[in-house]
C-alpha cells in the first residue's frame, strides 16, 4: 500500500477510474488492485469499502436509504463492479471537466459552467466550483451519521470531503497512499432515498435526498446539489441555497422531495 | 488493414495558423498522414467543431490516435454565430427562406371565432446509432471498393466516385448488415473520402470509424427549431387559418427539411401563410432524421390544436374529424388511399380511457390522455430494380443491390418474392447489400424501402413465375395464361397440380431470370402515411416527474407485410421519442458552440425502464392505387406524434402547457407553476 501515490493508483471496480484514465484525466504509470488488500462485505453496521453497490442493494440488513441509493445508481452492469469506497471516491461529473477544459477543478481560473452550460450543476457551495456531486450512496452515508475509516483514521464521512479553493482544488481529503478501509453506519428508526433523474434508470441525480430517523430527529443527505455530498439541518436550510439560473429547479426539486422523505422516516 | 485517426478542430469557429506534421508523421506505425490541400474533407478554416484538419493512417488504431495527438495546431480562435433568431437577422441562412401561402390568411384570421398562438421549441437531437458512421476503403487496380455502414448504396457509390473523378462502376459499395442509421447515413461524407485518399497514399486497405464523440459532434443531427405558431377557428371548430413562422438551427449546412409540412397538409384549412428560414450557424450541420421537419412541425401543430380546442371547449378528436381533409390540401389532387377517418374511429375506444384514466389521479399524481394526429410521404417511388433466380431445386433467389437497415427488409422482400411464386417463405434467400452484384435499388430514407423495393420484387417474382407457367403449359398442353402457381405446385383450373419442380427441374443447370422495375406512383395523386397516437400519463405535480403508462399508436401504410416487423417499427419509432420527448439533447456551450453532451452517459438515449405499454394497431388495407403491392412505408410515421400526444396527455392531466422539448424537469415544473398561477388569477372569486 505504501506504493501507491507517485503514478500508482489504486484500482477498485475501475468503473470510474478506466474512463478516466482512457480519457487522459488521470495519469497513473501503475495500478495496483485493491480489491485484494481491502476488506469488503457486510458485518453489523460495517461495510467493507470493496463491497458492490450490488451486493449491498440486495441485503436486507442494509438501511433502506442506502440500498435504495445503490439500486437507483447507475446500471446493473456498473453495480456488478462498483464498490462502495470508489463511489464515495468518483470524481465530478461536470462535462466541462470531464471534456478537460481548463477550469478551476482543473487548476485554471474560470468555471466555464457558471457562464455556461449547467443544468445539472451546484445550487449551494457553487461560487468557485458549480460542480454537483454525483455520489447517491454518499448522501445516503451522509444521513445514516457514516464515519469512514481509512488506513491512517477514522471520522465523520463529511469530513472526507472539502471544498475547492485556490490552493487546493481536491474535493476529497485523502492522502495520497490512504485507503479507504471501512464504512459505518449508524442504524436509523426508519430510512429512505428519492432520486429525480432525467430518465427513468441509469442517470446521475439531478437531486437526491436521503432521510433517516433517529431518536433525536431526521438527518439529511443530499446528491446533485453542492460540488460534495450535501447535508441539511432542516429543509428551511434550503433558504441558503445560491441556485445558478439554470438550477434553480433543483431546489424545487429539493424541496418537494424534502417533505416527502421526511414523512416517509415518519419525521 | 490500417487504422485512421481524425485531429479535429476544437472550436465552433477558428482558422489554423501554423501547422506541424513532422512529428506524426514519424510516430510508429504511421503510414498515410492528410494535411489540408492533399483532399478536400480537410480545411484550414473550421465554421463549426469537429472540422477535420489532418488524417492519419497506421498500422493500429492506437498507433494512429497517438499520431493524431502528436499533430500540433495553432489555432486562431474567431467569433462563431450561435443564436439563429441573430443568425435571420443577418441573414446568415442556408438557402432561401421558404415561404407558402394559399387563401387569404389575415382574412381567415378577421372570420376567426378563437384565435391561439404559441411559441415551441424543439432541442438538437444525435442519432447516437448504435454502430458509429464507418468504413473501411480498399483500392483494387483503378477502382475502389467501400465496405460501409450506409443507407444508400448507390448514393456513396456517387459520391465517392464523384471525389475522385471515377466512373461510377468503378466503386464497388458493400453493406451486408448494419447497426442503424436514422438518416444520418444517406450519403457518403467526408469521411469516405479521408478513408480513400489515406487507402489510395499508403497502398494499403484502410478502417476508419468516428469514435462516439465524433459520433456525437459530426454524426449529424435533428435541428433545433423555434415555432411561432396561430391558429385560428369558428366556433364550431372549423380552422379559418394556420400560420408559422420556423427558424431551424440548421448549423454550417444540411437543408431545409419541412417543419411547416403538416401545418400545410394534416388538416383541412383554406388559409395557411408559413415562413421557415434555416439558420446558418458555426454548428455542425443536421443531417436527416427519421421524418426530420415532420417531427418537429408536428409537435408543435398538434399542441396547438389542442390548445384551441381548450379555447373552443371543443374536443380534440372531434376538432380533428371537423376539419379532415377529403383531398390533399395543398393542390385539391385525390389521395391515392386515406384511411385516417378509420384510424380516428379505432383511436376512440383509447381516447374514451380518459375518463377512466383521469378518475385515477390522487393528491400528487395527475392522470391524464392526449392524443396527435400524424401525417407523412412514404410511398417511395421509381427507379428500383430487382431480379428473382429460380433454380431447378425450384428454390428462389433475389438479387438487388438494396441494403438492409436493420428494418427486416431482407424478410420483406422473401414475403414477396414467395407470395408471388406461390412458394414456401424458406425456399426464398435474398442477396442485398453489394452494388456490383445486383441491379440499381433504392435509399432507405422517407420510409421508401418497402414501397420503392417491394414492387421491384414482386414484378420480378412475377416475371419468373410467368416464365415457369409458359413452359408448363407447353410441356402439359394448357392453354396460355391458364395454369398458375401456389402452396409449390402448378395448379390448372381443372384441379391438377404438379409440383413445381416438375418444371424447373427440366432446367438441370439452366434458370429462370425474372427482372421487375417499380412503376410509377399513380398519376394526379397524393401518396401520404396518417396515423393516431393516444398517449395516457400521470404526472407528479410536485416533482414534476412524467410517466408514460400508455401508448396506443394506429398507422395507416396501406398493405402490411409482416406484421411483426410492421410492430418493431411502430415500438421502435416510439421508443426513439420518448427519447425526444423526455431526456435527449445535445447541449453546446452558450460562448463557444462546442458540444458538451459527447458520450453516452451525457446525451440521455431512452432506457428499456422509460419504454410505457405500447399497444399498435395497423389498418392493413393495400392501398389500390399504389403499385402492385399497395404497401406503404412505416419507418417514420411511428415517431412523428408521439411527443404532441404525450404533451396534450400532460395538459389534460394537469392544465400546464408545455411548449419545449425535451419536457424535463425544470420545463415541465414551470409550466405547473404558470398554470396554478393562471388558475389563481382566472378562479373566479369566492
Ligand atoms: C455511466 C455511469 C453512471 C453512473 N451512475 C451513478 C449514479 O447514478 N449514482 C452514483 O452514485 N454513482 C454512479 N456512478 C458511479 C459508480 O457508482 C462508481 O463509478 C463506482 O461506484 C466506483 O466504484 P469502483 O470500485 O468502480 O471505483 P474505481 O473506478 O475503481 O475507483 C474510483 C476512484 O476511487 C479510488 N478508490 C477506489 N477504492 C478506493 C479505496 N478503497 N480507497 C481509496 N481509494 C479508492 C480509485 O483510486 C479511483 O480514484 C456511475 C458511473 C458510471 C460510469
Ligand atoms: S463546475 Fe467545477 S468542474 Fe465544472 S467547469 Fe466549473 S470549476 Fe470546472
Amino acid at each position: 500500500m505504501g506504493a501507491l501515490g507517485n503514478g500508482t493508483r489504486g484500482l477498485a471496480g475501475g468503473t470510474d477510474l478506466v474512463p478516466l484514465l482512457r480519457d487522459g484525466l488521470v495519469a497513473a504509470d501503475r495500478l495496483v488492485d485493491l480489491r485484494r488488500v481491502i476488506p469488503s462485505g457486510i458485518d453489523g453496521t460495517a461495510i467493507g469499502a470493496g463491497t458492490t453497490l450490488a451486493e449491498l442493494e440486495a441485503d436486507p440488513q442494509i438501511p433502506d436509504a442506502l440500498r435504495e441509493a445503490c439500486r437507483l445508481a447507475a446500471s446493473p452492469q456498473l453495480r456488478n463492479m462498483g464498490t462502495i469506497g470508489g463511489n464515495l471516491l468518483q470524481a465530478t461529473r461536470c462535462w466541462y471537466w470531464r471534456l478537460n477544459y481548463p477550469c478551476r477543478l482543473h487548476g485554471g481560473d474560470v468555471c466555464h459552467a457558471r457562464e455556461g452550460q449547467h443544468r445539472e450543476h451546484a445550487i449551494f457551495a457553487n461560487d468557485y466550483c458549480a460542480s454537483a456531486h454525483p455520489s447517491d450512496v454518499a448522501a445516503a452515508l451522509l444521513a445514516l451519521d457514516a464515519t469512514v475509516e481509512t488506513t491512517r483514521a477514522a471520522g465523520p464521512l463529511a469530513g472526507l470531503y472539502r471544498l475547492p479553493d485556490d490552493h487546493d482544488r481536491n474535493l476529497v481529503d485523502l492522502g495520497a497512499d490512504e485507503l479507504i478501509t471501512r464504512i459505518h453506519y449508524e442504524r436509523p428508526e426508519q430510512s429512505v432515498y428519492l432520486k429525480a433523474m432525467d430518465r427513468k434508470r441509469w442517470a446521475f441525480a439531478l437531486v437526491g435526498v436521503a432521510a433517516a430517523r433517529y431518536d433525536d430527529g431526521v438527518r439529511l443527505g443530499l446528491a446533485g446539489v453542492a460540488p460534495i455530498p450535501w447535508r441539511l439541518a432542516s429543509l428551511d436550510d434550503l433558504e441558503q441555497a445560491t441556485p445558478l439560473p439554470g438550477t434553480a429547479y433543483k431546489l424545487e426539486l429539493a424541496r418537494a422531495l424534502g417533505r416527502r422523505a421526511i414523512a416517509a422516516v415518519g419525521g | 488493414m490500417l487504422h485512421a485517426a481524425v485531429v479535429r478542430s476544437p472550436h465552433a469557429h477558428a482558422r489554423v495558423r501554423a501547422l506541424d506534421l513532422s512529428r506524426a508523421r514519424e510516430a510508429p506505425g504511421v503510414r498515410a498522414v492528410l494535411a489540408p490541400g492533399d483532399c478536400d474533407a480537410l480545411d484550414e478554416t473550421a465554421e463549426f467543431e469537429g472540422r477535420a484538419v489532418v488524417a492519419v493512417a497506421a498500422e493500429t488504431f492506437g498507433q494512429a490516435r497517438a499520431a493524431a495527438e502528436l499533430v500540433e495546431v495553432e489555432w486562431e480562435e474567431l467569433e462563431p454565430l450561435l443564436d439563429p433568431e441573430e443568425a435571420v437577422r443577418r441573414g446568415s441562412l442556408v438557402g432561401e427562406p421558404r415561404r407558402y401561402e394559399r387563401g387569404g390568411y389575415e382574412r381567415g384570421l378577421a372570420e376567426a371565432d378563437a384565435v391561439v398562438e404559441a411559441e415551441y421549441r424543439t432541442q438538437t437531437l444525435n442519432h447516437n446509432p448504435l454502430e458509429t458512421h464507418q468504413c473501411v476503403c480498399e483500392w483494387r487496380g483503378d477502382g475502389l471498393d467501400v465496405y460501409i455502414s450506409t443507407q444508400y448504396i448507390w448514393g456513396v457509390r456517387d459520391d465517392v466516385a464523384a471525389a475522385f473523378g471515377l466512373p461510377p462502376d468503378k466503386v464497388r459499395v458493400i453493406c451486408e448488415y448494419m447497426g442503424g442509421g436514422f438518416g444520418a447515413k444517406n450519403g457518403a461524407g467526408g469521411y469516405v473520402t479521408l478513408a480513400a485518399e489515406l487507402a489510395r497514399r499508403s497502398g494499403r486497405p484502410v478502417r476508419l470509424a468516428l469514435t462516439r464523440r465524433e459520433e456525437n459532434v459530426g454524426g449529424g443531427n435533428r435541428n433545433a427549431t423555434i415555432q411561432r405558431v396561430t391558429a385560428a377557428a369558428k366556433a364550431d371548430g372549423t380552422l379559418t387559418a394556420l400560420g408559422g413562422e420556423f427558424i431551424c438551427s440548421l448549423g454550417w449546412g444540411g437543408w431545409l427539411a419541412s417543419t411547416a409540412g403538416p401545418m400545410q397538409l394534416l388538416h383541412a384549412c383554406e388559409n395557411v401563410r408559413t415562413v421557415e428560414y434555416g439558420a446558418k450557424l458555426n454548428l455542425p450541420a443536421m443531417a436527416a432524421f427519421r421524418a426530420p421537419g415532420f417531427v418537429e412541425g408536428t409537435w408543435a401543430l398538434e399542441c396547438l390544436l389542442d390548445k384551441l380546442a381548450a379555447e373552443l371547449g371543443l374536443d380534440p378528436l372531434e376538432l380533428r374529424r371537423r376539419n379532415y381533409a377529403n383531398v390533399d390540401t395543398m393542390d385539391g389532387r385525390p389521395y391515392s388511399a386515406k384511411e385516417l377517418l378509420e384510424c380516428y374511429r379505432r383511436a376512440e375506444p383509447h381516447w374514451e380511457r380518459r375518463h377512466e384514466v383521469r378518475a385515477r389521479s390522487d393528491a400528487t399524481w395527475k392522470r391524464g390522455v392526449g392524443l396527435a394526429s400524424q401525417i407523412w410521404y412514404g410511398g417511395g417511388g421509381p427507379p428500383s430494380y430487382a431480379w428473382v433466380r429460380v433454380g431447378s431445386d425450384g428454390r428462389a433467389n433475389v438479387v438487388t443491390a438494396m441494403q438492409d437497415i436493420g428494418t427486416g427488409t431482407r424478410t420483406a422482400m422473401a414475403q414477396i418474392a414467395a407470395e408471388e411464386l406461390g412458394i414456401r417463405l424458406e425456399r426464398v434467400q435474398v442477396q442485398v447489400g453489394d452494388s456490383s452484384r445486383g441491379p440499381f435499388a433504392s435509399i432507405s430514407g422517407g420510409s421508401s424501402t418497402l414501397p420503392s423495393m417491394g414492387p421491384a420484387v414482386r414484378a420480378a417474382a412475377a416475371d419468373a413465375a410467368r416464365q415457369i407457367l409458359e413452359i408448363a403449359e407447353q410441356r402439359f398442353e394448357r392453354e396460355d395464361g391458364t395454369l398458375s402457381l401456389r402452396g409449390g405446385e402448378i395448379v390448372s383450373p381443372d384441379g391438377t397440380t404438379w409440383p413445381l419442380e416438375e418444371i424447373t427441374g427440366l432446367l438441370e443447370d439452366g434458370q429462370i431470370l425474372g427482372k421487375g422495375a417499380r412503376g410509377p406512383n399513380p398519376a394526379g395523386m397524393r401518396v401520404l402515411t396518417f396515423g393516431v397516437q393516444v398517449a395516457e400519463v400521470a404526472v407528479d405535480v410536485e416533482t414534476g416527474e412524467v410517466v408514460v403508462e400508455r401508448i396506443y399508436a394506429v398507422h395507416d401504410v396501406g398493405r402490411v407485410i409482416n406484421p411483426l416487423g410492421a410492430r418493431s417499427q411502430i415500438e421502435g419509432g416510439i421508443i426513439q421519442a420518448m427519447g425526444h420527448t423526455f431526456s435527449e439533447a445535445r447541449l453546446d456551450d452558450p460562448h463557444r458552440g462546442t458540444v458538451l453532451t459527447k458520450t453516452l452517459d451525457a446525451y440521455k438515449l431512452p432506457t428499456i425502464a422509460d419504454v410505457p405499454e405500447i399497444v399498435c394497431e395497423l389498418i392493413d388495407k393495400p392501398d389500390a392505387q399504389l403499385t402492385n403491392l399497395g404497401s406503404k412505408g412505416l419507418g417514420e410515421p411511428p415517431i412523428i406524434p408521439t411527443a404532441a400526444a404525450i404533451a396534450n396527455a400532460i395538459r389534460d392531466a394537469t392544465g400546464a402547457d408545455v411548449t419545449s422539448l425535451p419536457i424535463t424537469r425544470e420545463e415541465i415544473l414551470a409550466a405547473l407553476r404558470e398554470a396554478r398561477e393562471r388558475e389563481r388569477v382566472g378562479a373566479p372569486s369566492a
